[in-house]
């Protein structure tokens, strides 16, 4: 008895003294960890600095022409980061009227008028937000020793919205052209003269495209098994091939998929999310669709400082696809009036604004879109976009009104019904809800009034999913669930009395 | 006559101002522009004036080189008066503006040029050192700016100024792009260039350009020796003939000078000496057995010497070894110099000792006043028989089959 007790008592005390050692031995190992960390010596020069892309306008240098000494790449890449730098620092400055980071890209004489400028605005509480989009530089000169270059900055395209106590006063586009003296001081190429020679309003008449003949008939695509994660790890093209069989035999003739903004890696556009999208495309050539993709999915940023990367994700992507003969219309986001509250209606219009000119200027042969959530806000920027489109999730009695409203708002232009449907669920969380024939029903009716009007329209959505990811819609399960049971198929695979009317 | 360009072209300036457009009209019928002016001086007073009827006060967006503000006006007599800011009057460039009320605006543009007096000019000249012979050069950048630090415009005339040697010389640039430069060459000479410019009357200081010989040619070099035997003790000095460049300029002081000297086994000693007034020196130790040494100098990739050959004399004809208690102690001595002297203490003696044929045990000693004693110690060297070889000053003397 006693020998099991003292046993007992040896099994708990080894492990117990193993245990406190471990913690002891843990404890220590961390606090000399802690101690180690803070400045790295590498970091007291300016030896390694991380680059962080913040600000990524787009640049094409002249071919390289100037007086005194030839140029090199290495040192042009490095006079036109520094002066995308002092570009970028000077945009800060103005925004927040502090002058962090101006004494690093602008000579002892030139900061001068910068913090000048900081003063004056700071006292009349006149805050500017700008961004530049575009620069055409032409090295005129750089000097014998390697330590003075002169660059004229062509039409530089600035986009300025001007507050006065935090009200917008002005928005405006200039193009403008620069002349400036840069210096090699610290290593740092700095700006020592800024000269403005030129500078006008700048406007682009829209170029339409003519979008009535597309007769797109589609539906909004996502797989079942992954819905809103359709480039992720679980992308099986033969799964999206096959849909697209079914989606083409079910008399459709296009779809639309979503580009999300993060997932396809902000302005570093992911190369593989990129060759899945193009995978998508070329099944859907096979199969005879037509896709329109849309771009800039869950981004609600616009803030105009981040201009340039959502421009460069853009480029990547229009631009590497625009040759695609599957793409049909380009939609520049899906729903972006849902944050006119949150981020403000004059930054998302003025966003939508310019990146549609963006995508217009890569990709001049296709159509191009805004994915509106209502039909009120339908008409916003209708002068710019080549097809209209609206989403309709609303009684569909009130739906030809809305229609008729539109067109008279629009004229002419092409009407696409983006986003419409029905959920099918009713359960524990809508007990009132809508059964499968009540869909169909919808459905039925929807492609009548369709007709009626000779729109182009684009259902939601193929499948019923089992999971709706909490950024879509939120977490609430009365939501989440509803929106589960809009599909034409349901989780089984079989097809649902709405089916029928999936088409005319 | 050297202003009247710089004259020409303002004259130029203010003609082409009184048919450029004033504003940009749109809807003009509410705010319309008085200010006819278009072209400022910087610095001086700037405002623009709008005759109105209206009670409004809407705010000018004003943008000039640097920045955009907000200007608030001030209103007289049916006039809405807008000062702009020194930070925009101040710098040249273009500045444009755009008044925005109800929808519709009035817009336009103004330019500012710089002030009429030079008031420093930004001088930049590069590389601050160049090699003599008239193909490197130098580089000056002139900036005149006036005193608000605004560039002047095109076609300003400046004049570069550089004295060299016994010349001076001067000549007319003009500003492009903000900047004017000259590339100033060296001439066949070394020594030091001064470099300034003017414009407008203002001179700027006086910066120099050191102008360094080129690199050395090929040159000569000669030995001196107190005597030319090899008695491990003297020295031997080396030194090159004056190193110059191709245009006979003195090479800078502290080129480095490396000679390699070979002697008959082919084993290579090198000793090296930087140049003060083109000549470097160099020393070594005579070596102390008789030999000939081939010795030529380099500066490393750029320049080397003619060969040169020295014979050194063997210096100690012969020397006496004697053994004595039980042949463990050996005496080499005395060693004489070339005039029976006794040889300066150090002179290498080594003591081979072998066993059967084997080398058994190598010491070396050096002489001390004329003498080296060896003494073999009988922990080390068992009695037995050794042959014993005794070297120095290049000489070997071999004695077999020593009992000990």
């Amino acid at each position: 008895m006693i020998n099991l007790n003292k046993n007992i008592i040896r099994s708990i005390l080894i492990p117990s003294y193993v245990l406190i050692i471990v913690i002891v031995i843990s404890g220590i190992s961390s606090l000399f960890a802690y101690l180690n960390t803070g400045a790295d010596r590498s970091s007291m020069l300016h030896t390694k600095l991380e680059k962080i892309e913040q600000y990524i306008p787009e640049v094409i240098w002249s071919p390289l022409n100037n007086e005194g000494r030839p140029m090199d790449e290495e040192v042009l890449k490095k006079i036109e980061n520094d002066y995308l730098d002092a570009w970028y620092v000077k945009l800060v400055a103005y925004k927040t009227n502090t002058t962090f980071g101006i004494k690093d890209y602008y000579t002892d004489n030139a900061r001068k008028n910068i913090f000048d400028f900081v003063e004056l605005n700071t006292k009349e509480k006149v805050t500017v937000e700008s961004t530049t989009l575009n620069h055409h530089p032409t090295l005129e000169f750089f000097s014998e020793d390697g330590q003075l270059a002169v660059i004229t900055d062509k039409e530089v395209l600035e986009y300025k919205r001007v507050f006065k106590d935090e009200k917008l006063v002005l928005e405006t586009t200039e193009k403008s052209t620069y002349k400036i003296i840069v210096l090699l001081e610290d290593g740092f190429w700095r700006i020592r003269h800024f000269v403005k020679e030129r500078s006008e309003r700048f406007k682009i008449e829209p170029d339409l495209i003519a979008a009535e003949h597309l007769n797109i008939k589609g539906i909004n695509y996502y797989p079942q098994a992954t819905p809103w994660d359709m480039f992720g790890d679980a992308f099986l093209i033969n799964t999206i091939s096959n849909d697209f069989k079914i989606i083409k035999d079910s008399g459709l003739n296009s779809i639309r998929v979503f580009v999300q903004y993060d997932d396809f890696g902000k302005a570093d556009v992911d190369k593989e999310k990129l060759e899945k999208l193009r995978l998508t495309l070329d099944a859907a050539e096979e199969n005879g669709l037509k896709v329109v993709v849309t771009l800039f999915d869950f981004y609600g940023d616009y803030s105009v400082l981040n201009w340039t990367l959502n421009r460069r994700h853009a480029r990547t992507i229009v631009s590497g696809l625009k040759d695609h003969k599957a793409i049909v219309a380009w939609d520049i986001k899906n729903e972006p009036n849902l944050d006119f509250d949150s981020r403000g209606k004059v930054n998302v219009i003025s966003w939508l604004d310019t990146m549609i000119d963006l995508v217009k200027s890569i990709d001049p042969n296709h159509p191009v879109t805004i994915g509106w959530s209502n039909v009120q806000s339908a008409s916003i920027l209708k002068d710019k976009v080549d097809i209209v489109s609206f989403h309709y999730y609303e009684d569909i009695k009130t739906l030809d009104l809305a229609i008729e409203n539109l067109k008279k708002e629009v004229g002419e232009k092409p009407i696409v019904l983006q986003e419409f449907g029905m959920s099918s669920y009713a359960g524990i969380w809508k007990p009132f809800g809508s059964s499968e024939e009540d869909q169909a029903n919808y459905h039925k009716k929807a492609q009548e009034i369709i007709a009626a009007y000779n729109l182009q329209f684009m259902s939601w959505t193929l499948y019923d999913f089992e999971t709706v990811p909490k950024a879509v819609i939120g977490s609430l399960p009365w939501r989440k669930n509803v929106q589960k049971r809009f599909g034409f198929i349901d989780i089984n695979g079989t097809k649902k009395a709405a089916f029928k009317f999936i088409s005319q | 006559m050297r202003n009247k360009y710089t004259y020409l072209s303002f004259l130029a300036l203010i003609l082409s101002s009184l048919f450029t457009l004033v504003q940009d009209r749109e809807v003009t019928q509410s705010f319309t522009l008085e200010t006819t002016q278009t072209e400022f001086e910087a610095g001086s007073p700037m405002a623009l004036k709008f005759s109105t009827s209206r009670e409004t006060r809407p705010l000018l967006y004003c943008s000039s080189s640097y920045g955009s503000t907000l200007i608030v006006p001030t209103y007289k007599s049916k006039s809405l008066i807008y000062d702009v800011p020194f930070n925009i009057s101040s710098k040249i460039g273009l500045v444009n503006w755009k008044l925005t009320y109800e929808n519709s605006s009035v817009s336009g543009k103004f330019h500012i040029h710089p002030k009429k007096e030079v008031s420093s000019m930004e001088t930049y000249i590069g590389p601050p050192s160049i090699e003599a012979g008239g193909t490197d050069y130098t580089m000056l950048v002139v900036i005149p700016t006036d005193s608000l630090d605004n560039p002047f415009p095109e076609n300003t005339l400046v004049l570069a100024k550089h004295q060299f040697l016994n010349s001076e010389k001067s000549e007319e640039i003009f500003t492009e792009d903000l900047i004017s430069y000259k590339t100033i060459y060296s001439e066949k000479e070394s020594g030091r260039l001064l470099v300034s410019s003017e414009a407008l009357g203002i001179n700027s200081k006086e910066f120099s350009v050191a102008v360094f010989p080129a690199i050395p040619i090929d040159f000569k070099i000669s030995a001196t020796r107190p005597h030319d035997y090899a008695d491990g003790n003297q020295v031997t000095t080396f030194s090159t003939s004056i190193l110059v460049d191709q245009h006979n300029n003195i090479v800078s002081d502290a080129t480095y000078v490396t000679f390699f000297i070979t002697n008959e086994k082919g084993n290579i000693l090198k000793t090296s000496g930087a140049t003060i007034n083109g000549i470097a020196t160099s020393k070594m130790i005579h070596p102390d057995y008789e030999t000939e040494w081939s010795v030529k100098a380099y500066v490393d990739g750029i320049a080397e010497s003619e060969l040169i050959i020295l014979r050194y004399k063997q210096v100690i004809k012969d020397f006496e070894v004697v053994f004595s208690e039980n042949n463990r102690v050996i005496t080499v001595g005395p060693l004489q110099s070339f005039m029976k002297q006794i040889i300066p203490d150090g002179l290498q003696v080594k003591l081979l000792i072998y066993k059967n044929e084997t080398l058994f045990k190598t010491e070396t000693k050096t002489s001390f006043e004329g003498f080296v004693n060896f003494n073999l110690k009988p922990d080390i060297y068992k009695n037995d028989s050794y042959t014993i070889v005794v070297k120095t000053a290049g000489l070997e003397k071999i004695f077999n089959s020593k009992i000990l």
